[in-house]
């Protein structure tokens, strides 16, 4: 049952990812002076390689031609040259750009819904609390907040005012200046040991799941596997010679994560907390108190456990709300991944740069929502049939 | 006998912008080991306020303003959310009347039912604890394949009879049923109710069924409290007050419910609106609607007469039904 409803919005997804690329096809050929005009009218480019460019893309065919030649080249990860970086392919700046927004965007969503479930459910359960209404008016305040005015108020207050953050790049030059280490090798490396211990994570929370039934016992399992797994690629950056570079990679991350984090962490906290006070109001909820569980356990395996599934359905909604954020964040940060990308390609009339970074923050997005549609298939028994 | 339940002088008041709404007043009754009271009323006369005074379930705006609820010889009227949580299900288990919401849709109905026995008996391995529940899934008319299925995958009837084997979970020494089977269609709830009696009989529980509708109450329980606007107006055993109802909203009561069985009655409808327990007044709450009422009943609340032997009623002027349906023919 599980598997087939997989299958499908494995399907629905891909058929709208074919739809959302025939979409970019036709917006790039719907801009004034066509899409030929755009591409070659760019003063860097000799005659030579407007030709190529033209005889490349097939710009002189008929246009049905033209949109099968551009679903082959997309399909294939042939994306043409870069007008700003000539003569880097697009599929290379994209590939090495695209890792550093999923990592931004997934520790940060992650910090934020971790966060913002736990402080709405507390704020749910403890209501009528002075906490409740002070945090209920800031989350208001930061959910609607021009998100341009949060990052220069992030910044004044970390870059200037503490001063304890580097304010842009993603690395200090100064730093990398005495080494022939390539940055992207060394971020790779940082996220594939982030992939390791999320991996460990939620092996362990299987394991724990299947072999006991002691809640204590479970804990147990997972938090010192988590524990363990944590302090085990701590200490092997530790010991290895180019700990200190990434260690620089993490610190300028600091604030960009911090600030896609507050983006949708209000979000989350405000949803939660207005799902988890009807949830509170449920028969089942008095069931589970009449049954002599302890308060805790009513709130967080009953309650919260529940009032989580408009949570993680407010998160679908608000996913591109947060990639739109995501692209003023990383500009603002210059932090050099797919937002930041999409903004100066397009200022830089870069157009192969430009509909690939749009095309594939969409492959993206869509694949956000895909991880998401499974885990709430996970969550919720009664999607599943 | 030893009682096992003893509410004595109950008063339960719930809070609100309007004034206080008095949903428990007065209550006293006492129920024995293996003995089982039906509380019979219309709606919104307190039934459930009085059952969620006894588990201490109340919501913020409800108090208990006074009185005493001795459950096997203690008062729990100041027991604190800890202690109660011991005497919750493991003592007082209860089949709420949302029975349909009753289970949490995210878990499996077994291990909600699991759940509730390693809360109370942490010694018992899980193992254990579901081959308790598959047993009583056998004894409520469940397959007891059906535990690992999700609430969502049950009919109505099946979801029901799971809450059973739930409040049966612990091994109570008391039960409340408030409206066990009103969801359900009239055969399967003659049956459901059957089996509760059955099975409380055989493990010698005490039980509360609570009901509006009499003629039921009347088959399963062996006494019955009848209450009106937050008071119990007139106790008895089922059969003395199934033939010789006193109080006149007992008697109307009695004749406005077709028996489950299918005997027809003369229909006496009760006239008048049903009781507002806003700010309730302090004459008998029943003069409004009462054909027999006098100055008296409206001056001051009636205290318990005693008419015969273990027949209470709260009332100037108790009444006899077969005096009343000669004098209408
Ligand atoms: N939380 C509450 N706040 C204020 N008034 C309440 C509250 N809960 C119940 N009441 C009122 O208390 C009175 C008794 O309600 P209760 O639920 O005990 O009735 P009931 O006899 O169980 O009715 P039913 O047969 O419909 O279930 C009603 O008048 C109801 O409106
Ligand atoms: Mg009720």
């Amino acid at each position: 049952m599980m598997l087939k409803y997989i299958g499908n919005r494995i399907l629905q997804i891909a058929i709208l990812l074919v739809i959302y690329v025939a979409i970019v096809f036709f917006l790039l050929h719907a801009m004034p002076g066509g899409i030929k005009t755009l591409l070659i009218s760019n003063p860097k480019l000799t005659p030579q390689a407007q030709e190529a460019i033209i005889r490349a893309f097939g710009l002189n065919q008929p246009l049905w031609l033209q949109f099968v030649d551009y679903m082959k080249n997309v399909f294939t990860l042939n994306l043409g040259i870069s007008f700003s970086y000539y003569p880097t392919p697009v599929w290379n700046i994209i590939a090495e750009r695209l890792p550093r927004t999923v990592l931004l965007f997934t520790v940060a969503t992650l910090i934020a819904f971790f966060v913002g479930f736990a402080s709405g459910k507390s704020l749910a359960w403890n209501r009528g609390k002075t906490t409740e209404y002070v945090s209920t008016v800031v989350g208001i305040i930061t959910y609607t907040i021009f998100t341009p005015l949060l990052i220069f108020v992030v910044i004044w207050f970390f870059g200037s005012f503490l001063g304890i953050f580097p304010l842009n790049q993603f690395l200090n030059p100064d730093l990398w200046i005495h080494t022939r280490l390539n940055a992207q090798i060394i971020f790779l490396y940082i996220l594939m040991t982030m992939v390791i211990i999320g991996a460990v994570m939620l092996a362990s929370y299987t394991i724990a799941l299947r072999f006991s039934h002691k809640v204590i016992t479970r804990r147990m399992i997972f938090y010192l596997s988590s524990i363990i797994s944590v302090i085990f690629s701590i200490f092997f950056w530790w010991v290895s010679p180019v700990g200190i570079y990434a260690a620089d990679i993490l610190w300028h991350m600091v604030l960009p994560v911090m600030t896609v984090t507050i983006i949708s962490y209000a979000g989350t906290m405000l949803v939660m907390r207005d799902s988890m006070l009807e949830t509170i109001k449920e028969d089942f909820i008095t069931t589970a108190r009449a049954k002599g569980l302890p308060d805790k356990v009513v709130r967080d395996k009953h309650a919260a456990r529940t009032a989580m599934l408009p949570v993680v359905t407010n998160f679908v909604l608000s996913l591109g709300f947060v990639v739109s954020g995501g692209v003023i964040t990383e500009t603002l940060f210059s932090w050099p991944g797919m937002g930041m990308t999409l903004l100066d390609s397009t200022l830089a009339k870069d157009y192969p740069l430009a509909a690939g970074a749009l095309i594939f923050t969409g492959i993206f997005v869509l694949i956000a929502h895909l991880v998401v549609d499974i885990v709430y298939a996970f969550l919720d028994p009664r999607i599943r049939y | 006998m030893k009682p096992i339940l003893e509410l004595r002088n109950l008063k339960m008041y719930y809070d609100t912008q309007a004034g206080q709404v008095k949903a428990a007043d007065d209550v006293s009754f006492v129920l024995n080991e293996g003995e089982s009271i039906g509380l019979v009323g219309e709606s919104g006369c307190g039934k459930t306020s009085v059952s969620m005074s006894i588990m201490k379930l109340l919501p913020e705006n409800g108090r208990i303003i006074s009185g005493n609820i001795f459950f096997d010889g203690k008062d729990i009227v100041n027991f604190s959310d800890e202690e109660m949580n011991k005497i919750r299900w493991a003592g007082i288990a209860m089949i709420f009347q949302a029975a349909m919401n009753s289970l949490n849709p995210v878990y499996r109905v077994g291990d909600q039912i699991v759940e509730a026995i390693t809360a109370h008996e942490p010694n018992v391995t899980f193992e254990e604890a579901r081959q308790r529940v598959a047993n009583l899934y056998k004894l409520v008319g469940l397959d007891p394949e059906r535990m690992d299925n999700y609430p969502h995958e049950y009919s109505g009837g099946m979801k029901q009879r799971a809450i059973i084997a739930m409040s049966l979970a612990c091994n109570p020494k008391l039960i409340i049923a408030d409206e066990p089977t009103t969801a359900l269609d009239v055969i399967v709830q003659d049956t459901i109710l059957r089996e509760l009696e059955k099975v409380q009989k055989k493990l010698n529980m005490s039980m509360i069924y609570i009901s509006h509708d009499i003629a039921v109450i009347a088959e399963v329980a062996s006494r019955i409290a009848i209450m009106y606007a937050g008071k119990i107006v007139e106790m008895s055993d089922s059969v003395v007050i199934f033939k010789r109802p006193a109080h006149p909203y007992a008697i109307g009561l009695m004749s406005s419910f077709p028996s489950i069985r299918g005997e027809k009655k003369e229909l006496v409808t009760i006239p008048g609106e049903p009781p507002n327990l806003l700010n309730a007044p302090d004459h008998c709450r029943f003069a409004p609607r009462c054909p027999f009422a006098t100055d008296e009943c409206w001056k001051q609340t009636p205290s318990y007469s005693e008419i015969e032997s273990n027949h209470f009623v709260a009332c100037f002027h108790p009444q006899n039904l077969k005096k009343l349906v000669n004098m209408n023919a």
